[in-house]
């Protein structure tokens, strides 16, 4: 701060930085080079990937990688337009995010109910060990206990989503619930405040955070599950044409379709949930600032 | 005029060996235009008294009774922490205490959000303002609802010596000018000596052991012979009660 105290005294014309405006710059940079190694990292994975195709190492007998098995990203670049072209993959998005909404939908209402119920002893004592195994058991058992129950029933991948997700929405729900403010409230009671907007104006706002969690991480499992129980007993969505490109041997299809998953998966964790928090919770950025 | 009456109340947390008596059998009145401070040592359940009075808690036995001109009291009351909602902005948190969302209403939280000195603050977050900007917040929120009994609990002692003064200051003004009944919950006899007609003293157990009045003409000043006099009767009070030790 010294240096610019000097620099102002002996060039008075020089037009004045604000404090605010070099942070902001200062933050500025740091997120472009941040974001730099981010973009850096995927290019030097596909640049190995393509290398290590090229047909320049007859000396090793042949590439490492062999292109029937594992095509290279450029063929898989266009295989993502040409099926993108055919219209099967916002057809395939669709289905699979369908069943995402229903299943993960019912599962947060169901998790945040036994969560709120399981502020009684009781309720607690009742499912304490069902959340304890839905949180630990690997998705995986359940998709495939539920494809044995329902086979090709949309029902199968309903529950299985639930059964994976529910518990991370009742913990958070219970562990908000329990961290009520009750200075808060007890200030709002001493002002006359009515329980209405006691409950709008702190409640809810209080447990948002707590909600927002459990729904950015039973979102992540329950993805990751759709796609896997599509992939056991389904005749549509993302993880069908996995399949089917799987069992057809169409790599380069297979791959592509990975792509699209991984690609929609880091857009909507990214950009989508990323945008909600900061819209939503600045009060909590100012809190961390301090 | 407001009045507070308080009959045989007792009041008592936990059960068994965890079992606090925070006040007992204490019988008081206070009415008209009073500034009562309450003094004593940690624990002896000043805050309890307060939080009773404003309803939070509810006694275990006895009652208290707050009414202005024959109705229910409004209370308005500054915590010893700020208690700020910190999702919502400053302005927003004097707000939330408001009855309507009128302009007249808005006006007048901006004019008490200038008397603590944070009129260019309102669009700040809670967190972004420092500890004792916080606490004036919460003085200003009290102030705004124009309450007919003002309660603070030790509202001034994390704030820096000129602004608590400033802030005095502006209290007694607001008092004088309106009044209303103030009462005031202080560590500081001194404090306590220059604001108060009336000053109740509290023991170990919630006890009301003392109630002084104090009839020296304002504004006091600390260096005053009259109110040295009263803060030593006070202090010695304080003895007597072998209160100093805590
Ligand atoms: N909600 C509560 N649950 C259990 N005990 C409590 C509760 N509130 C207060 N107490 C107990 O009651 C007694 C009086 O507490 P209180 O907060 O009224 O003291 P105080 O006079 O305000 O003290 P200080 O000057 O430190 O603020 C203390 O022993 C305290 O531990
Ligand atoms: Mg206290």
């Amino acid at each position: 701060m010294t240096t610019t105290d000097t620099t102002t005294v002996e060039t008075p014309s020089a037009p004045r930085v604000t404090e605010e405006e070099l942070a902001r710059r200062a933050r500025r940079s740091e997120l472009t080079s941040r974001w730099f190694w981010r973009i850096l990292s995927y290019i030097a994975v596909l640049a190995i990937w393509e290398f290590a195709l090229l047909d320049i190492f007859s000396f090793l007998r042949g590439s490492p990688l062999d292109p029937k098995l594992l095509p290279g990203p450029s063929e898989v670049v266009s295989t993502f337009f040409e099926i993108w072209g055919e219209g099967t993959m916002p057809a395939a998005f669709q289905a699979t995010l369908t069943r995402i909404a229903v299943g993960f939908g019912l599962s947060f209402l169901i998790g945040a109910m036994i969560g709120i119920l399981m502020q009684s002893k009781w309720f607690e004592g009742f499912f304490k060990d069902a959340v304890l195994i839905s949180l630990s058991a690997p998705g995986l058992i359940w998709v495939l206990i539920t494809a044995i129950i329902f086979g090709n029933r949309p029902l199968g991948p309903t529950i299985a989503i639930i059964l994976t997700t529910f518990a991370l929405v009742t913990v958070n729900v219970s562990e908000g619930i329990k961290a009520l403010p009750k200075d808060l409230l007890d200030m709002a009671k001493s002002f006359r405040v009515s329980v209405f907007k006691r409950n709008r104006q702190i409640v809810i706002p209080h447990l948002a955070p707590y909600l927002f969690t459990g729904l950015r991480f039973g979102f992540s499992i329950a993805w990751k599950v759709t796609v896997l129980t599509e992939v056991f007993s389904s005749s549509e969505g993302i993880g069908f044409e996995m399949r089917i490109s799987a069992v057809l041997f169409d790599m380069s299809e297979f791959l592509t379709w990975i792509l699209a998953f991984f690609f929609f998966a880091l857009f909507l964790e990214k950009v989508v949930l990323e945008a909600i928090e900061r819209r939503y919770f600045r009060w909590r950025q100012a809190v961390t600032a301090t | 005029m407001a009045e507070i009456r308080i009959k045989n109340l007792h009041k008592e947390f936990g059960v068994g060996s965890d079992k606090v008596v925070a006040l007992e059998d204490v019988n008081l009145d206070i009415t008209g235009h009073s500034f009562v401070s309450i003094v004593g040592p940690s624990g002896c359940g000043k805050s309890t008294l307060l939080n009773i009075l404003t309803g939070i808690e509810t006694p275990t036995n006895g009652t208290v009774e707050i009414t202005s001109d024959g109705h229910v009291a409004a209370p308005g009351y500054v915590f010893q922490a700020a208690r700020l909602l910190p999702w919502r902005t400053v302005t927003d948190n004097l707000m939330f205490v408001q009855e309507d969302r009128s302009d007249d209403t808005k006006k007048r939280c901006q004019r008490y959000l200038e008397m603590v000195q944070l009129g260019d603050k309102g669009d700040k977050f809670p967190g972004e303002l420092s500890g004792g900007m916080q606490q004036r917040v919460g003085i200003a929120r009290a102030f705004s609802i124009e309450p007919d009994v003002l309660f603070m609990d030790e509202p001034f002692s994390h704030l820096d010596a000129i602004t608590a003064r400033a802030l005095r200051r502006e209290l007694h003004h607001m008092w004088d000018e309106t009044k209303k009944m103030v009462v005031f919950v202080t560590h500081d006899v001194g404090e306590a000596v220059e604001l108060s007609n009336r000053i109740l003293v509290f023991a170990k157990g919630g006890r009301l052991e003392d109630d002084i009045q104090i009839d020296l003409p304002f504004p006091r000043d600390p260096a005053d012979d009259e109110v040295a006099v009263a803060k030593a009767h006070v202090l010695r009070k304080f003895e007597e009660l072998d209160l100093l030790a805590s």
